[in-house]
């Protein structure tokens, strides 16, 4: 049994937002304080975000060019014009799509299972099998690309070589036929984070409420879905989430060395808004670019918030508030 | 498994239902084994790589997987390298002395005496044989890429953003965790959602403050300017992390919140002030969670790449070690880059595993991030 701390008392006997409580001044210097401790984020959320983001809206409706500053002038919606039928724009545009509707189920389904396993106590090794899941994601970029060559290139690819040939199979078709496994191949070793966090939460879930499930006939797979992934489910959103930074072509919890250039970067809209902004130095067109790839993300971050919130418990009880 | 415990209850045979828990612990180990190795195979590429010669791996097809080096005879003092020949006689290992186009003469390293032998056919299509031979070649580009400089500048860019990091991070979890203001969930909402920003929109107006700041405060800077804390030029390299890392916030947030709240508000009682709870009461209970986030802070600006390319680019003394690795692989080798690259890949891995070898225990694992209250 809690102690109620009497500000607790005061700030819920406040009914009516206007009114002039007694306590009105105990609760504003708690809001106060709470915003001290909060302004190293927001100064940054302002400094580092927002205001960035609305100089990129600004540089979108402009012809403002790197080689030529000077002659920067506004035109309008015309960047945007030029995005609608830029064929190569939307391709890239559904290509980042489609490596998130795939990355992202498939690194967070795998981690998952993965942590489900190791958390048996059967299992013999965890620590080596923790640190063999984790090490990958360590990996820099540009060895991964090395060794995705290495595997998929026609004729001298280890995959050729080793499985295909033996085999009697035909070898790899030449051009891009390996980009899907360089997806799958970045996506699964880039999930030791948010393993190793799932799979400690799954080391914290009391025992004692297995013992009640099983005592009540529930299975492994009733007792998995039923106690461990509602108790786990802040764990799962954090892994979500980072999963979804990579997939957008952000930062990522771990940096792997990715460089500005064309096809450096694993999303396809991303490297292509490189590829203007650096190669061509288009900032206005760039700038139109990322606004669309912004619009996109934030719909589908809007959506997937929408719908943790669902599933995704928090203490307190309060399952309304994403907090 | 129903009709085992009820032999067992029966007191039938505890052999049998003993043997099937070992059986089925068996396979499971044995499972999880095979997945894991497989998911590691790709790391045996790296390793075969980074010891191979840069000849060897421009060779490709013809050259085997492993690191190995093709043998050579010496036949009147000139350098001849050993081809399998097939003959009448099975394959040969013969010296190749002559080339021509439809024939070639080859010299039998085992009968030397015997003189050239006139063999018809085209030597392209003959395959030098290769003896297993690790080539350190990719190793040795410490020299060119002056590494020591690198680890030195890592370690204190590491050292500041650190206790920057840490600092804020902790004080914004704090300020999210334990006061109530109004609207915020929405501001952490907020919060979350900056995580997903992609970098692309915010970095030309960064790009540009930046280049304007460190162009009026350093007209003229000199690379090595040690008498500040840091070269300024390290500045968009620092600066973002002493504002706190949405990403850490929320793990110390979710941990915060599964602290009882029953000693800051006996603590309050006492009179104690916010900051002194946060450093005395929910600080010394969050060690696990606050040693990942320092960990994976460690990883980030370990691996740092993105960054120091954009705003270093050629101020080499500023790099820090891992783009000197990288390149340092792409720059020293004119026939393939591939072995420098996995060569420093790996070198640059050893640290990171060293410390999660060290610290494993403490490493996420004891960070719990669940919806219980402790």
């Amino acid at each position: 049994m809690t102690i109620e701390p009497p500000t607790y008392h005061l700030l819920h006997a406040q009914s009516k937002p206007n009114t002039i409580h007694p306590n009105a001044g105990l609760r504003r210097r708690e809001t106060m304080i709470g915003l001290l401790f909060l302004s190293p984020w927001l100064l940054g959320f302002v400094l580092l975000k927002l205001l960035p983001i609305i100089y990129t809206l600004g540089y979108s409706f402009t012809n403002f060019s790197m080689m030529n500053p000077n002659g920067t002038a506004f035109i309008g919606l015309e960047n945007y014009i030029r995005f609608v039928t830029d064929l190569t724009a939307w391709t890239k545009l559904f290509g980042s799509l489609g490596y998130f509707l795939t990355t992202v189920p498939l690194q967070l389904l795998v981690a998952l299972g993965l942590a489900a396993m190791l958390s048996s106590h059967r299992v013999r090794l965890k620590p080596v099998w923790r640190l063999v899941i984790f090490v990958p994601s360590i990996i820099p970029a540009a060895a991964i690309y090395s060794v995705w060559l290495g595997f998929v290139n026609p004729s001298s690819g280890w995959l050729d070589r080793l499985i295909l040939t033996p085999l009697g199979m035909p070898p790899l078709a030449q051009g891009n036929g390996g980009v899907p496994l360089l997806a799958t191949v970045m996506a699964l070793w880039s999930i030791g984070p948010g393993f190793l966090i799932m799979y400690g939460a799954m080391l914290g879930v009391p025992n004692d409420l297995y013992e009640a499930a099983r005592i009540d006939g529930a299975g492994p797979l009733m007792r998995f879905l039923n106690i461990t992934v509602p108790i786990i489910s802040p764990a799962i959103f954090f892994s979500l989430v980072i999963n979804l930074m990579g997939a957008f072509g952000g930062s990522m919890l771990l940096d792997r060395g990715y460089t500005f250039s064309e096809g450096s970067s694993i999303s396809p809209m991303t490297g292509y808004i490189n590829q203007i902004m650096f190669l061509q130095s288009d900032m206005g067109y760039a700038s139109a670019l990322a606004w669309v790839m912004f619009g996109v993300t934030m719909t589908i971050t809007i959506i997937l918030f929408r719908w943790a919130q669902r599933w995704v418990y928090f203490p307190e009880g309060n399952r309304n508030e994403i907090s | 498994m129903k009709f085992l415990k009820r032999r067992q209850n029966l007191g039938e045979s505890v052999l049998t239902f003993r043997l099937w828990r070992f059986t089925g612990s068996a396979i499971l180990n044995l499972f999880i084994f095979i997945l894991l190795t497989a998911y590691l195979a790709p790391l045996s590429y790296m390793f075969a790589t980074s010891l191979k010669s840069p000849e060897q791996v421009s060779a490709g097809v013809m050259a085997p997987l492993y690191p190995a080096t093709y043998l050579t005879y010496a036949y009147q003092d000139v350098k001849y390298s050993v081809m399998e020949v097939p003959t009448a006689n099975g394959v040969q290992q013969w010296a190749l002395v002559n080339k021509y186009r439809t024939y070639s003469e080859f010299v039998d390293p085992q009968n030397p005496d015997g003189g050239l032998i006139h063999w018809n056919g085209n030597w392209r299509t003959l395959k030098k044989v290769y003896v297993f031979s690790l080539a350190f070649e990719a190793f040795k580009q410490w020299q060119q890429a002056n590494l020591p400089l690198g680890l030195l500048n890592t370690l204190i860019v590491i050292t500041i953003t650190e206790i920057g990091v840490l600092a804020t991070s902790i004080a914004v979890a704090y300020g999210f965790s334990r006061f109530r203001i109004p609207g915020g969930r929405w501001l952490f909402f907020l919060l979350i959602a900056t995580i997903l920003i992609p970098d692309s929109i915010t970095m030309v107006p960064t790009y540009i403050t930046y280049a304007n700041i460190l162009h009026v405060w350093l007209p003229q800077q000199s690379y090595l300017d040690f008498s500040f804390p840091v070269p300024w030029n390290w500045l968009p390299l620092i600066a973002p992390h002493f504002f706190s890392s949405a990403l850490f916030v929320f793990l110390l947030r979710q941990n915060f919140l599964s602290i009882p709240r029953d000693l800051d508000e006996a603590a309050m009682l006492d009179g104690a002030g916010p900051l002194r709870i946060l450093i005395q009461i929910i600080m010394p209970q969050s060690i696990p969670v606050i040693t990942t986030v320092a960990m994976l802070h460690f990883f980030y600006i370990w691996n740092e790449f993105r960054i120091s390319s954009l705003y270093l680019g050629t101020n080499m003394d500023l790099w820090l070690l891992a783009p000197r690795l990288q390149r340092g692989g792409t720059m020293s080798f004119n026939l393939s880059p591939e072995p420098g690259i996995q060569a420093g890949a790996l070198v640059l891995m050893i640290v990171p595993v060293l410390v999660l070898l060290v610290l494993q225990r403490f490493f996420m694992t004891d960070m719990v991030v669940t919806g219980l209250e402790k």
